[in-house]
Formats: C-alpha cells, sequence, structure tokens
C-alpha cells in the first residue's frame, strides 16, 4: 500500500503481522468459510492454473491457495533451477514448481505463519516432493543464503508488506545475477488515503 | 529498480476481488490482480546505467533576478 523506502511510522508492524497471520492461519484451518478474496480450485482457475500444472497437488494445499496472480504465466522453471517461493501458504505454489524443476532443482518455500507452514510440509511429505523445503521466516529477513535462487516467485504477499523495499531488496539477495523475479500481486489503481494506510482491517482485508 | 532490479514489466492484470464471499474494500481502490517480473542485474555498471537512464533532463531556463 505504501511506495515509500521505509514503513508508515505510525503503522504497528507487530500488530499487523498478528492480524495477518491470524487471517492466514482461518485460510489454512477453515479455507471453505467465505474470505473477501476467492480461495482454492476456483481461484487457480481464474488466475490461468492448468490442469496439468495442479495434477498429483494435494487436494489441502490448493484448497487453501489465496493467491492473486500466477507466477507460472511469466514462463515455466527451467528443470534443476533453484526456486525461493515468498510467502509460500500452503504451498501451491511451491509444489508446482518442485515439478517443474524436477529431481535436480531444489524449492525453499518461506512463510510466517505456522498453520500454513504444517500444511504445506505435510503436503510435501504426502506426494514424496523432497525437492522442497518449508521454512518459517518473514520476507524482510529471508533465511537463504546469497545468490541462491536461480527465480524468486511470490503471490499476493508483496502488498501486505508495509517495507516493500527491503522485501525486494532480500529478494536480490537471494537471487544469482540476472535471476528472475515471477510475481503475483495486486495494484490499487486509486490513490489511498494515508489514514487508510494505518487502519490494519484494510491490510488483511 | 531501486532493490537492484532491471527489466520490469507487468505482463497481466485483472479484476480478482469480484465475487468474492465477504465484501471487502478491493473495490473501492479499484484493486486489481497484476503478474510482474524482473530481473536482477547482471553487475553494478548494469544497475547504474539503468538507473540513470530513468532520470529525466528538465531543461532549466535562466533566472531573472
Amino acid at each position: 500500500m505504501s511506495n515509500d523506502q521505509h514503513p508508515e511510522p505510525s503503522l504497528d508492524l507487530e500488530h499487523l503481522r498478528q492480524a495477518i497471520q491470524e487471517e492466514y492461519a482461518a485460510v489454512a484451518r477453515d479455507p471453505g468459510r467465505g474470505y473477501h478474496f476467492h480461495t482454492g480450485r476456483r481461484l487457480a482457475k481464474l488466475l490461468g492454473y492448468t490442469s496439468d500444472w495442479l495434477e498429483g497437488i494435494p487436494e489441502d494445499a490448493l484448497e487453501s491457495f489465496a493467491g492473486t496472480g500466477n507466477p507460472f504465466r511469466m514462463g515455466r522453471l527451467a528443470p534443476g533451477a533453484n526456486i525461493v517461493d515468498v510467502g509460500s501458504g500452503a504451498g501451491l505454489d511451491s509444489l508446482i514448481a518442485a515439478k517443474m524443476v524436477g529431481p535436480d532443482g531444489q524449492v525453499i518455500g518461506i512463510d510466517m505463519t505456522p498453520a500454513m507452514l504444517h500444511k504445506a510440509q505435510k503436503s510435501a511429505t504426502n506426494v514424496g516432493f523432497s525437492n522442497v523445503v518449508f521454512r518459517m521466516g518473514f520476507a524482510e529477513a529471508l533465511p537463504v543464503p546469497d545468490g541462491w535462487a536461480d527465480v524468486v516467485i511470490s503471490n499476493g504477499v508483496l502488498n501486505l508488506l508495509p517495507d516493500k523495499l527491503t522485501a525486494l531488496k532480500e529478494m536480490a539477495r537471494v537471487l544469482k545475477p540476472e535471476g528472475c523475479l515471477q510475481i503475483g500481486d495486486i495494484l490499487v489503481q486509486k490513490a489511498v488515503p494515508e489514514g487508510a494506510k494505518r487502519q490494519i482491517d484494510l491490510w488483511t482485508g | 529498480m531501486a532493490a537492484g532490479f532491471v527489466d520490469f514489466e507487468i505482463t497481466w492484470q485483472a479484476d480478482v476481488f469480484s465475487g468474492a464471499p465477504q465484501a471487502s474494500s478491493a473495490a473501492a481502490f479499484g484493486t486489481q490482480g497484476i503478474n510482474f517480473r524482473a530481473r536482477k542485474a547482471r553487475d553494478e555498471d548494469e544497475w547504474t546505467a539503468a538507473l540513470a537512464a530513468l532520470t529525466c533532463d528538465i531543461p532549466i531556463s535562466p533566472l531573472r533576478l
């Protein structure tokens, strides 16, 4: 919501993170409840996820999908590539990435919501994908070495971060030179009033 | 670009919130889902050149004091 170089000074980052964790823990536990965004298979179809990408993906990972775009529409991930998925949620994009890069590639999914991480790891285990791991972490401090990734993907996450520049610098840090960002997110076409930027409920809904 | 990227491009955008079960503030701000891509510069020189290309040269008329 902010394109400033630093977060709004009066926005409580911890409070915002807690609100986001609560919202997405609910999406993990009760994906069919009905949210202000679409979820699950219907959303994946709306965003152009193809049947072959979704084939073999556990329903647990698909039902809690809550992206806003499609990182794979900008090009398939190359076999053998290293991928970082920032805000991996229930793991749908990480698992699709793991299928695309194959056994010679690796995927690291990072999320700050324990319920989502648990769900993602369970799905990876259930399908026997050994080339994907999920780690607890924040987009502003990715638990990934410098220059590790060929591609960073993310879907519906940057808009939840007050300090977007720090998050983007982290993505640049973990990428190899000439590595790519492939991101799904949102844009707002009308100016958001300064006061509204400090309303936690507008960030989460 | 300030983070070290070049070749930024929005490749797709669409309304992805309408019809969601709960009301949202998305419509009030014209919110759309997007896909975008960018590439990490190969080195400092490429990044610096890309940043420089963003600079606008504004013709300055002599001030009358």
